[in-house]
């Protein structure tokens, strides 16, 4: 279902001194990473660490100050959003994002917009893999919860066959037994091959799902390493309350 | 190349724009300033005594006067219904009302139907400039009062306007008023100079015409209405002097250059006249003098009690059931990750939003029952998550409209020269000031809000939610965006306010800020409260951390990974 | 049930020249007020294919409907795509869109004169198809025709199509369009480019109905377009058929009961009373916006 580098080519995606500013804010300072290919990097910190603007960034959303992002060997640090989702660069925004109005079978087709829509054969692994959304499939999307809504934004991103996926807080505002759900589908995602890089406020269930992390504070990488070493680190409480940490 | 005529023309012209200014100025899209004239017009024409019985100037002003009630009236008459439409939609409204008034007036008998009225030529070109200086000298004068102020508060952010104490209602409809009043005028004046009138004079095309003048000239100064009337009639003058004589050639460039000057000098030509910012001078003496302060409770009151108070969305609970109170000089924070309600439950606060259930008590008034402005008026004051300046005005203009509520209204005397009113500005200027001092921005008082950089920026923000006295100071979010250095002066700031008695309820994420600042902590999370405590507790509480950075319980890893990453 | 069948004629180009305001303001939030100049224009430019070119009036059809489509592109590309990130967008819209009309119009006084135009005579059949005690001429049933195939194709490609779809998607969440690689600039011209094709064939099939075009045309169609999607509710395509279909009807009722000189008030009079009792429009589902 999902594209993939062949191994040891290198990293997928490649992030070097990236800066970027909404007007005189500063919101990421220089940050760099790499992404190898099937991996799972995730990005956690405190709301305002400048976490979402790298990914808008990455995905041409919204355009660095400065930096470069590599994408499979080719430099997409200024191509527009609209390009990059045919190449195989595909954001599950922050919010969910999906049309309301638009049925949920509408939004997968938007998911294919640029192979003219999402084949038979994609929608059908779509409700097999999501039954809630096969559904209600003619059914508008406003009418689920906000835990299905993100299974929808997950599966709208999949139509378009990502090769790297970016994910931006997708736990945000469900409850925890719904966000058990999601990284479940995160996880079985990954025995795709689909390379992930996953943004997150909630640390501990991101570092137990990725491989590597890394920790952000005003813009900055404070910290990084295996996600394992950083699940056990005191110090990522001290990032996030800016505290020393007691426990 | 001057004529009479043309001259007249002029001072018409901007007399008409001068009513489309009014509005503008305070934002509102209103164009139905054609109408008011052609009632204004027609009323008059009908009404008022042959110069031939009475004399010509008295004529004149008697039919000036039916005219500009007349225009007023209908203005009000417009206002009133249109109270809440805003941009395209109030545009449409009152287009659509002088188209209305065309077709009525062309369908009276007393009118003239299509064939319009004959109206005696009594006016000069010197009478139609006295009446523009006259003109001209009151929005001049309203400039700088604190009228004039709120109504350009409004123009640029109508909710921050609200929240400062300005009743928008009301100063839109004193702004609908005066484009009445004017618009009359120019109505009863036109008539008076052309001697004939019909419907088609103040149909669709003159409307635009009005409102294109008003633009080319610019609305962010009084001298707007009269640069863009004097460009507007210069181009058939060029155009004669150049010989050119094709009736399609001043359409088409009057239409290219409003385009070019909407494109790129969208503040109309005003705009290239440089604004004057009154700086104000250092003064020792008493500063309650010409300001109307508030008392302050003692410390330890109750100010502020919230009971069961929910905001829901459609079945999703944004803040389910919180109970709070806030006491007199206490600096309170409100922490939660994203998403769990601090700033619905703050916008319930301040009275912005009405909650769902729940009662929510703030200095004595019920907020969610009440106008926003009654709110600020009971002393609470606050800044914004995602700044709120008056973008276009003075950092010290800002602060200014936040001392809305304690400065004296000026305008009136401000007609007459009178000394007071120069005594009460003074006082407000210094106050302002003084509010500019307490965050350190003075040095940048002259500066437009929206070249400020973003710290200050923020800290702008908070000398305008000072400038009101207030009893209770709600920040929201004040050091977003903010690196470590800055937020240790803001913390320094507020610690410095509350000292001073101010109680201050602070919405954060950077929780390490509000473990050092606050007295007391709320920790919000889906909605609900999770825990209270002071800074130790809250900072040592296992569920506040479980909160932000997920729980801590060991999950099992997937355990087939076979590539990392590296840095 | 003449009077019926007329007002439903009339009503019919009504609501096929509101769909361009509906189309434009829908996907972004703007009101495109050279909509009517390019209703004029069409008018114009099809009398002249007709009367000039010596073309039959269903070959300059399909000309004035690429010509309209040029000016959409135009349009866009001119009076807002300049304008995008502004946050006095709405309005310098507005004024932008206005100052083109005036342009375009002044360019047909320059091309035309100041005078009437009409069609030649013979241009079209002029005998009347009598059924059931009404009579009808080929050519009113044309311009239904016509207007009803337009319209059905257009709802087809709002709702079926990839564009369709893409438009839909813009008009909710830009955002989120985006995010979803659409071509955002891209699909928003195409969207320009179709309303005024549409606003540009119902200027001509306008022309034919009256057998005249004058430079005011636009003006005095602006503000019952204004007023169709205002009652038929802002964005909401099925609103702007009804809504024209109604004040097409309204109008003919009206001049029949009240007398010809009211009609024209009876457009402002729904638009008031809507816009009072339920701003967003008959089937608009949107809040009434802040500019």
């Amino acid at each position: 279902m999902s594209r993939t580098s062949p191994k040891g080519s290198g990293p997928v995606l490649v992030v070097e001194d990236l800066h970027v500013a909404y007007g005189r804010v500063e919101a990421v300072r220089g940050v760099s990473f790499s992404v190898d290919p099937g991996s799972l990097v995730t990005l956690v910190g405190a709301n305002g660490a400048g976490k979402s603007s790298i990914i808008n960034a990455i995905s041409g959303l919204i355009r660095p100050k400065s930096g470069r992002v590599t994408f499979d060997g080719q430099d997409i640090t200024r191509t527009p959003s609209h390009r990059l989702v045919g190449q195989g660069l595909v954001q599950v925004p922050e919010g969910r994002q999906i049309l309301g109005t638009l049925t949920i079978e509408e939004n997968l087709h938007l998911g294919g917009w640029h192979v003219g829509g999402a084949s038979a054969g994609a929608l059908t692994e779509t409700y097999e893999r999501f039954p809630v959304l096969g559904d209600r499939r003619h059914l508008p999307a406003g009418s689920l919860s906000g835990g299905e809504q993100q299974m929808l934004a997950i599966a709208r991103a999949l139509v378009a066959r990502p090769k790297v996926l970016l994910m931006d807080e997708p736990s945000m505002g469900l409850a925890p037994k719904v966000v058990d759900e999601v990284f479940r589908v995160v996880d079985e995602i990954r025995t795709t091959g689909t390379t992930i890089v996953l943004v997150e406020q909630n640390a501990r269930r991101a570092l137990r799902a990725a491989d590597h992390g890394y920790v952000l504070q005003t813009g900055e990488v404070v910290h990084s390493g295996p996600a394992e070493e950083l699940l056990a680190d005191p110090k990522i409480i001290e990032a996030y309350l800016g505290v020393e940490a007691t426990r | 190349m001057l004529t009479d005529a043309t001259l007249t023309f002029v001072a018409l012209g901007a007399i008409f724009a001068y009513s489309f200014y009014a509005v503008l100025v305070a934002g509102q899209l209103s164009l139905g300033q054609a109408g008011f004239a052609s009632l204004a017009a027609f009323t008059a024409a009908s009404l008022t005594p042959r110069p031939s019985e009475v004399g010509e100037i008295p004529a004149l002003l008697i039919a000036i006067v039916i005219g500009m009630v007349v225009g007023s009236a209908a203005a009000v008459v417009l206002g009133l219904p249109t109270m809440h439409l805003r941009g395209v939609f109030l545009a449409i409204a009152t287009l659509a009302f002088a188209e209305a008034v065309r077709i009525l007036i062309l369908n009276q008998e007393w009118t003239g139907g299509a064939q319009g009225m004959s109206v005696p030529k009594v006016l000069t070109p010197g009478i139609a400039w006295a009446v523009l200086a006259v003109v001209a000298y009151w929005f001049a004068r309203m400039g700088r009062s604190r009228y004039g102020r709120a109504l350009e508060a409004i123009r640029e952010d109508e909710l921050a306007a609200r929240a400062m104490g300005i009743d928008v209602g009301r100063h839109r409809l004193a702004a609908f008023t005066t484009a009445g009043a004017v618009a009359g005028l120019y109505g009863v004046l036109w008539a008076y100079y052309v001697r004939l009138i019909a419907p088609e004079d103040f149909g669709f095309t003159a409307a635009i015409d009005g409102l294109v003048t008003a633009v080319v000239g610019g609305s962010t100064m009084f001298v707007g209405p009269l640069l863009g009337s004097g460009f507007q009639t210069l181009i058939p003058e060029i155009q004669r002097a150049l010989g050119v004589e094709a009736g399609w050639i001043r359409p088409f460039v009057a239409s290219a250059l409003l385009l070019i000057i909407i494109l790129f000098l969208p503040g109309g030509l005003a705009s290239l006249v440089r604004r004057r910012i009154r700086m104000p001078k250092r003064r020792m003496g008493t500063p309650e003098q010409g300001l109307q302060t508030r008392s302050h409770p003692a410390p330890g009151e109750l100010l502020a009690s919230l009971e069961g108070l929910s905001k829901e969305y459609g079945g999703v609970h944004a803040v389910e059931n919180v109970d709070l109170e806030l006491r007199s000089g206490e600096v309170v924070g409100l922490i939660g990750p994203n998403g769990a309600g601090k700033t619905t439950l703050v916008n319930m606060l301040s009275g912005l939003i009405p909650p769902t259930s729940g009662l929510a008590t703030v200095l004595g008034t019920q907020v969610g029952r009440v106008p926003v402005h009654r709110v600020a008026k009971a002393g609470v004051s606050r800044t914004f998550q995602h700044s709120k300046l008056f973008n276009r005005l003075s950092a010290l203009e800002n602060v200014l409209v936040g001392g809305h509520l304690v400065s004296r209204p000026t305008f009136l005397r401000r007609l007459l020269w009178l000394p007071s009113a120069r005594r009460d500005e003074l006082a407000a200027l210094d106050h302002a000031a003084r509010c500019l001092e307490r965050v350190g921005l003075y040095d940048l008082a002259g500066s437009r809000a929206s070249s400020l950089s973003y710290g200050d920026q923020r800290r702008l923000e908070i000398a305008r939610a000072l400038a009101s006295d207030p009893t209770l100071l709600i920040l929201d979010e004040p050091a977003a965006g903010m690196n470590h250095v800055e937020a240790n002066r803001l913390s320094d700031l507020i610690s410095s306010l509350a000292a001073d008695g101010l109680t201050i309820l602070l919405i954060e994420h950077n929780v390490g800020m509000v473990l050092s600042t606050c007295d007391r902590i709320v920790v919000l999370n889906f909605g609900k409260v999770i825990a209270t405590g002071t800074p130790d507790e809250i900072a040592a509480d296992a569920t506040v951390i479980e909160a932000y950075l997920g729980s801590a319980e060991a999950g099992t890893r997937p355990t087939d990974r076979t590539e990392g990453s590296h840095p | 049930m003449q009077q019926l069948l007329n007002g439903v004629f009339i009503g019919s180009i009504y609501a096929l020249f509101a769909i361009g305001f509906t189309l434009v303001f829908g996907i972004l939030d703007r009101l495109n007020l050279t909509h009517p100049a390019v209703f004029a224009v069409s008018a114009f430019v099809g009398i002249e294919l007709v009367a000039d070119a010596g073309l039959t009036v269903w070959v300059a059809l399909p000309i004035v409907l690429f010509l309209g489509a040029v000016l959409g592109l135009v349009i866009e590309r001119v009076a807002f795509r300049p304008l995008k990130n502004r946050p006095d967008a709405h309005f310098a819209g507005l004024i932008s869109s206005i100052a083109l009309a005036g342009m375009f119009i002044a360019l047909l006084q320059w091309r035309y004169g100041p005078d009437t135009r009409r069609f030649p005579a013979g241009s079209f059949p002029e005998t009347p198809i009598e059924f059931g005690g009404v009579a009808v001429t080929v050519l009113q049933v044309a311009i239904l025709f016509i207007s009803v195939v337009l319209m059905i194709g257009l709802t087809w490609l709002v709702a079926r199509s990839r564009l369709g779809r893409g438009m839909r998607a813009i008009a909710e969440n830009p955002t989120a369009a985006k995010v979803l690689g659409i071509n955002v600039d891209r699909v928003t011209s195409v969207t320009f480019a179709i309303s005024s094709a549409l606003g540009g064939v119902a200027g001509a099939l306008f022309a034919m109905n009256v057998n005249s075009a004058q430079l005011g045309m636009g003006a005095a169609i602006e503000l019952k377009g204004l007023a169709v999607i205002i009652v038929g509710g802002m964005g909401s395509l099925p609103g702007a058929l009804i809504g024209g279909l109604a004040l097409g009807l309204a109008e003919v009722f009206a001049v029949q009961y009240i007398g010809s000189s009211w009609r024209d008030l009876i457009a402002f009079g729904l638009l008031f009373l809507i816009l009072l009792v339920r701003p967003q429009g008959l089937f608009g589902a949107r809040k009434v916006r802040e500019v």
